[in-house]
């Protein structure tokens, strides 16, 4: 207040080159394990999954964990980005690369009208709203038989190329789930710390003090929802082209789809850039793993094994992977203090 | 004509089912006023200041904010035409950083995140929050959260600003301080309507108090005439109290 005191500091933030290096660093990492792993096509195939898991989830913390909207109804973008890929591609021969931008800007399109009323429910009750969205989209996409095959599904057949997004080399699949996990991080990082971001957390943390700062409560959120829905279903088109095959019962089943991608999150760390990458590397190899050791003579047993961990993150960690490790290094830098 | 007054009421009234919280309230502040709004609790100030900011419709009447109507805007809208609030009861956004805190509001003038950050950092020092930028908001002490609710409003560069009981609760020093600043703040142009009932404070800080009792406005005039005025008196402490001045 007095001419004596010291000037406010220009900044306190980390600076671009800080946050970038550090994400530059984290995918190194990840893209050095889809390296050593490029010599089982079992493991390929988990490394593969593990990306796009963890960019899907990574979608979903945009508005799940950013902006605190727990939506259950993902699995909608999912499966808009996967259809209208698919049929573009089977119908007209649109390459699956514009197809996924179609889709992308398709479930942008849907998620306005569909979030307007939606968020105007708070909590459980938003949750529940969106698992329905995702029940009719399942309904709804079974009804259509004529265009989308109904519970058929669709199966695209195989041309290999760069065009069609088919690869007769698995790795290039990889490398593709690689980039799309690097892009959502990409943009995650980069909405955190824009005026959208702040204004999401704003929201999450509570919408009265947001509205006194001047942010548009449900405009910041239908703008979270639109770009989390675009990015969401650019997963689900990958998704389409890596099985090569659609149904409703792959991109609308809420265990595996909808909720997953918040499950992964709240593991990793909801909120958190890591989180969603961290979650996938924990949660699929050993869904995978479990799967594969305890199928054969415990049918299920693996559901088990899963559930008793969501339950032990929900009462131990609810911060997740992420807060866990800040939590253990505050400790540990308090003790070296001391 | 916006120039002559800043902010208006006109015959404001707020029904919640049987209860007239605030009734036929009018009242104008001039730019670059200190206003002090009191009364007893449960008088209706808190109604009014959320009818003011758009929390709350009112159920008749109107409220005017440089020369318009803004009845019907949202208070995010009121917020970006200049309008600050505190809440009595403070909202910190808990898991974000002091800092982050305020840079929400600096963006409504600062659209890229380096200029938020210095303008928030600013604001941060004026009203001594500097130190604990980097803290997480609920690791702060309940006068260092209603000093982030006022940094929280003045980020957004308003031109009024509405302080609800901000100065409950400090000590002597900080109280000193805070009227300090606001003075300082007023004195480059910011309007002040302040909800507050240490009549210290309010001797030293209001042109103008208005006084509301059951929702009622019963007095309006200088700190020294409220403060001696036997409906005042009578509405803080009881009518066998308000004698009148010998």
């Amino acid at each position: 207040m007095s001419s004596t005191e010291p000037a406010a500091p220009a900044r306190v933030l980390p600076g671009n080159l800080v946050v970038w290096g550090k994400y530059a660093a984290g995918m190194a990492l990840v893209l050095g394990c889809m390296l050593l792993s490029m010599g089982s096509p079992y493991w390929l195939n988990i490394v593969t999954y593990t990306c796009l898991m963890g960019g899907l989830a990574g979608a979903w913390n945009i508005i799940g964990g950013f902006g605190g909207q727990f939506s259950l109804g993902h699995g909608v973008f999912f499966g808009i980005g996967a259809y209208t890929t698919v049929l573009l591609y089977t119908g007209m021969g649109l390459s699956p690369w514009l197809g996924m931008l179609v889709g992308a800007v398709l479930a942008a399109a849907v998620s306005l009208p569909v979030s307007w009323p939606t968020f105007r429910l708070r909590g459980p009750f938003f949750a529940i709203a969106t698992m329905a969205l995702n029940q009719i989209a399942f309904v709804l996409v079974n009804y259509a038989d004529d265009w989308t095959g109904g519970p058929r599904g669709i199966l695209v057949p195989f041309r290999a190329g760069w065009s069609n997004m088919i690869f007769i080399e698995r790795w290039k699949y990889g490398l593709l789930m690689f980039a799309f996990m690097a892009l959502v991080t990409a943009v995650a990082i980069a909405v955190r710390r824009s005026r959208l971001g702040y204004h999401l957390l704003a929201v999450r943390e509570n919408e009265d003090a947001a509205r006194a700062g001047a942010v548009d409560v449900l405009g910041v959120k239908l703008q979270g929802m639109a770009l989390s829905a675009a990015l969401t279903a650019i997963g689900g088109a990958l998704f389409a082209m890596y099985l090569r095959f659609v149904d409703p019962n792959t991109v609308f089943t809420l265990a595996e789809v909808g909720v997953k991608f918040a499950l992964l999150t709240l593991i990793g760390g909801v909120g958190t850039i890591a989180g969603p990458i961290l979650g996938a590397i924990l949660v699929v190899p050993m869904e995978n793993y479990l799967r594969g050791t305890l199928g054969g003579a415990l049918a299920g047993a693996h559901h088990i094994i899963m559930g008793a961990l969501m339950i032990a993150f929900a009462l131990f960690m609810k911060r997740g992977l992420v807060g866990a490790a800040t939590d253990l290094l505050a400790r540990w830098q308090r003790r070296r203090r001391a | 004509m916006s120039g002559a007054v800043q902010l208006e009421v006109r015959g404001v009234s707020k029904r919640f089912a049987g209860l007239l919280a605030v009734s036929e309230v009018s009242f104008a502040v001039r730019p670059g006023e200190m206003l002090c709004v009191i009364g007893p609790n449960g008088a209706g100030k808190t109604t009014l200041f959320n009818l003011l900011t758009g929390q709350l419709r009112p159920t008749a009447g109107e409220v005017l904010f440089a020369g318009a109507a803004v009845n019907e805007l949202p208070p995010h809208e009121r917020a970006r035409r200049g309008m600050g609030r505190t809440f009595q009861i403070a909202k910190p956004l808990m898991a974000l950083t002091v800092l982050e805190n305020v840079m929400v509001s600096a963006f409504l003038k600062h659209p890229s995140r380096r200029q938020a950050e210095a303008a928030a950092l600013l604001v941060l020092e004026e009203v001594g929050l500097l130190p604990f930028a980097r803290r997480q908001a609920n690791s702060l002490t309940l006068s260092e959260h209603r000093r982030l609710e006022v940094a929280r409003a003045l980020a957004l560069e308003p031109k009024v600003i509405l302080l609800d009981e901000v100065m409950a609760g400090l000590n002597p020093s900080e109280l000193a301080q805070s009227i300090d600043l606001y003075r300082q703040l007023n004195a480059r142009g910011l309007t002040f309507l302040v909800i507050e009932h240490n009549l210290k404070v309010v001797r030293a800080f209001a042109e103008r108090v208005i006084v509301l009792d059951h929702g009622v406005m019963i007095a309006e005039g200088t700190a020294e005439q409220i403060l001696s005025a036997p409906d005042v008196v009578a509405a803080y402490l009881g009518r066998r109290y308000a004698c009148p001045p010998s």
